[in-house]
């Protein structure tokens, strides 16, 4: 489904993937894993089409087509969904108006009709329960005065709603409690299925305990040093970055 | 240089008048012989002078009545070319006058609010000279107005109309009340709207005025003022909606007369095409212990020119005075203009007073937020744009109003179709 080769980005002049290589098929849940400033988020931002960062090498296919050559907005509607490490608040455009644009956009780009309000109602209440949000979520401004958890069950609603074909979770487990935890993990796991694929980006062990992936990958100055199954994070967890020769003082 | 007198067309005050208000008329009148026609030298007119235009060449036939005025909903005033139609006013505990029909001591009351003490706003002093009949609207102590007042202010044809209302809640009263400013269809002439409002609220009282200028039409001139009284722990909270006209202007006084009262000031602009909207805000506080909070948000389009002008006076008595004022602009243009000057007057040395003013366009991270979810970019910016002026608009008390509203904005600010 999406094909990484050698990718390289750079943010304000700064090189920060230096040679990024992921297969990623059909099906399969990845996780990547690695210390601070190691490239998460930024590979997070460039697959989502983040135009602060700039793609100065390498090549990225997303079900054979170039992604790095679609609009952010065109590789949303071909189904890549990023989950926010940091929502951005939006007062004064409702949750509501906000899911029902953007799945007729969607839609619209599938060849669909525009959904109907009712069709659409109905969607909306059954995924913000989902997540355990209160309906009156919907009609409040998107993220606007939401807690950090709150925010990040949003993220989750919103991929409920969009069924993307390749969704990206960065760093959507920080900060959260146990049971917000549970809720973020449990929409993830009622979205896996054959034809989708899922890259976590994450920081600690704990989220693959309830989502588990098929792979492992360890990222360091900015390309992947080692891959694995479920049991490298497991490994990490217990020894560390240190064994695989990085230095996770000197990066934080 | 034009005197303000120039514009003068009745020749004495109407008949039917009590005689304290004939009296007031008749000194206003010898007052304007020393008002100038503001020019952009004038400070309080320097941004908008220019679209006062050929204002002294403006035609004196008015239509009587376009039969509105007939047809009027419960609980609804209109006030068309300066003469007052009303249903009965079925709002246990308030009561309705014109004018005419007011009693000397009433007379005085109406003389004694902020704008009709005010000698510093041109038109105003215009309107107190000109004005032929006015709504008196009072609410009785104790009173909670259940349901909310209307006041329709109508124009018609070309030519020049004054609009007069005074409102005056009594002790531990509430009322809302809805001051829509409208012109028929003036099929291309030239017209000038000019309104005066002025409440006093007594001890206790609380007031929610809902106040829109929605008319679009190039040739209206709208030059309007509200003026507010506020006794000891009254509540005064507005809402305006002002959509561009070739010139419209609203000033906007509160007088916090006495300690404990608090005042909130909502307000939207939005302007088109050659539009052009004035506020000028002004809150006095005189008395300690007050607090004043203001949020103005303004949306400039095409060739169309905002300006904001808030001004909060802190006397040297009012100690302990909370103020905060904030203005917030869009640019959606190169051609646009806003024209923002925040002015902070303090003598008490006790006080909180905040104010902030940004200019500026749509936030990327915002519109990238919305991209990733697969919105076009033009659509992103449309929403953001609406989303600016819409948290505002959501805080009107009256549902149906900010529903209203936010229709009215959704389709002016739609870029597609």
């Amino acid at each position: 489904m999406l094909s990484i080769s050698n990718l390289q980005a750079s943010v304000e002049d700064k090189q920060i993937l230096t040679g990024l290589n992921l297969e990623v098929k059909a099906g399969e849940v990845h996780a990547i894993m690695g210390p601070n400033g190691s490239g998460k988020s930024t590979l997070s931002q460039v697959l989502a089409g983040n135009e602060a960062y700039e793609v100065n090498g390498g090549s990225v296919s997303l079900e054979g087509n170039d992604l790095l050559d679609m609009s952010t907005e065109d590789r949303a509607r071909e189904g890549v969904f990023l989950a926010f490490q940091y929502p951005v608040e939006i007062p004064g455009v409702s949750n509501l108006q906000f899911m029902k644009t953007a799945i007729n956009n969607i839609r619209q780009h599938r060849g669909q009709d525009e959904i109907n309000a009712a069709e659409f109602m109905k969607l909306a209440k059954q995924k913000i329960q989902q997540v355990n949000l209160d309906p009156s979520f919907l009609k409040r401004g998107v993220n606007e005065g939401f807690s950090g958890g709150e925010k990040k069950r949003n993220e989750i609603m919103q991929m409920l709603m969009l069924e993307p074909k390749l969704a990206i979770l960065d760093e959507t487990d920080s900060g959260l409690d146990i049971d917000a935890l549970r809720v973020v993990a449990d929409g993830v796991n009622a979205l896996r299925s054959p034809d989708r694929a899922v890259i976590m980006v994450t920081h600690y062990q704990r989220l693959l305990d309830y989502i588990v992936p098929d792979y492992v990958h360890v990222l360091a100055n900015g390309k992947i040093i080692k891959s694995g199954g479920k049991e490298l994070a497991l490994e990490l967890e217990e020894r560390g970055y240190g064994w695989l020769g990085i230095d996770e003082k000197a990066k934080a | 240089m034009t005197r303000l007198n120039a514009l003068l067309r009745g020749s004495e005050p109407a008949a039917s008048l009590p005689s304290s208000l004939k009296d007031f008329q008749l000194t206003k009148r010898k007052a304007l012989d020393t008002v100038l026609l503001p020019t952009r030298k004038t400070e309080n007119w320097k941004y908008s002078a220019k679209r006062l235009g050929d204002i002294n060449g403006l035609p004196a036939d008015l239509k009587t009545s376009s039969g509105l005025a007939e047809k009027t909903d419960p609980n609804t005033v209109i006030i068309e070319n300066g003469q007052v139609a009303h249903s009965d006013i079925g709002i246990a505990g308030v009561t309705l006058k014109t004018f005419d029909m007011l009693s000397e001591d009433e007379a005085k009351v109406v003389m004694q609010g902020v704008i009709a003490r005010s000698d510093d706003l041109q038109f105003a002093q215009l309107n107190h000279a000109e004005f032929s009949n006015g709504v008196f609207v009072s609410v009785a102590d104790h009173t909670q107005a259940e349901q909310a007042l209307r006041i329709i202010i109508r124009h018609s044809g070309q030519g020049i109309s004054y609009s007069r209302v005074f409102i005056t809640l009594g002790k531990l009263a509430s009322l809302t009340v809805i001051e829509e400013l409208s012109f028929d269809d003036l099929g291309g002439a030239s017209a000038l709207l000019n309104s005066v409002t002025d409440c006093t609220l007594s001890a206790g009282a609380r007031m929610q005025y809902i106040r829109s200028d929605m008319d679009q039409q190039a040739q209206s001139k709208v030059i309007g003022a509200t003026g507010v009284v506020q006794n000891r722990d009254s509540f005064f909270e507005s809402h305006c909606l002002g959509l561009g006209t070739h010139l419209d202007r609203h000033d906007f006084r509160i007088e916090m007369a006495e300690p404990g009262a608090e005042c909130n000031l909502n307000g939207v602009c939005v302007t088109q095409q050659q539009q052009h909207y004035d506020n000028h805000t002004s809150i006095e506080h005189i008395a300690p212990n007050c607090q004043s909070n203001e949020s103005y948000r303004c949306i400039a389009g095409d060739q169309s020119q905002i300006v904001f002008n808030g001004r909060i006076h802190i006397h040297r008595d009012a100690q302990k005075t909370l103020g905060s004022m904030s203005n917030k602009n869009l640019l959606l243009s190169n051609g646009a203009e806003i024209d923002s000057k925040p002015e902070l007057e303090i003598y008490a040395d006790d006080v909180k007073c905040a104010h902030g003013t940004t200019i500026g366009q749509l936030d990327e991270q915002e519109i990238y937020y919305l991209k990733t979810r697969g919105i076009k970019d033009e659509q992103a910016r449309q929403m953001l744009t609406l989303g600016f002026v819409l948290e505002l608009v959501r805080a009107n008390p009256i549902a149906e109003i900010a529903e209203q509203w936010e229709d009215k904005l959704a389709s002016l600010l739609s870029f597609e179709q």
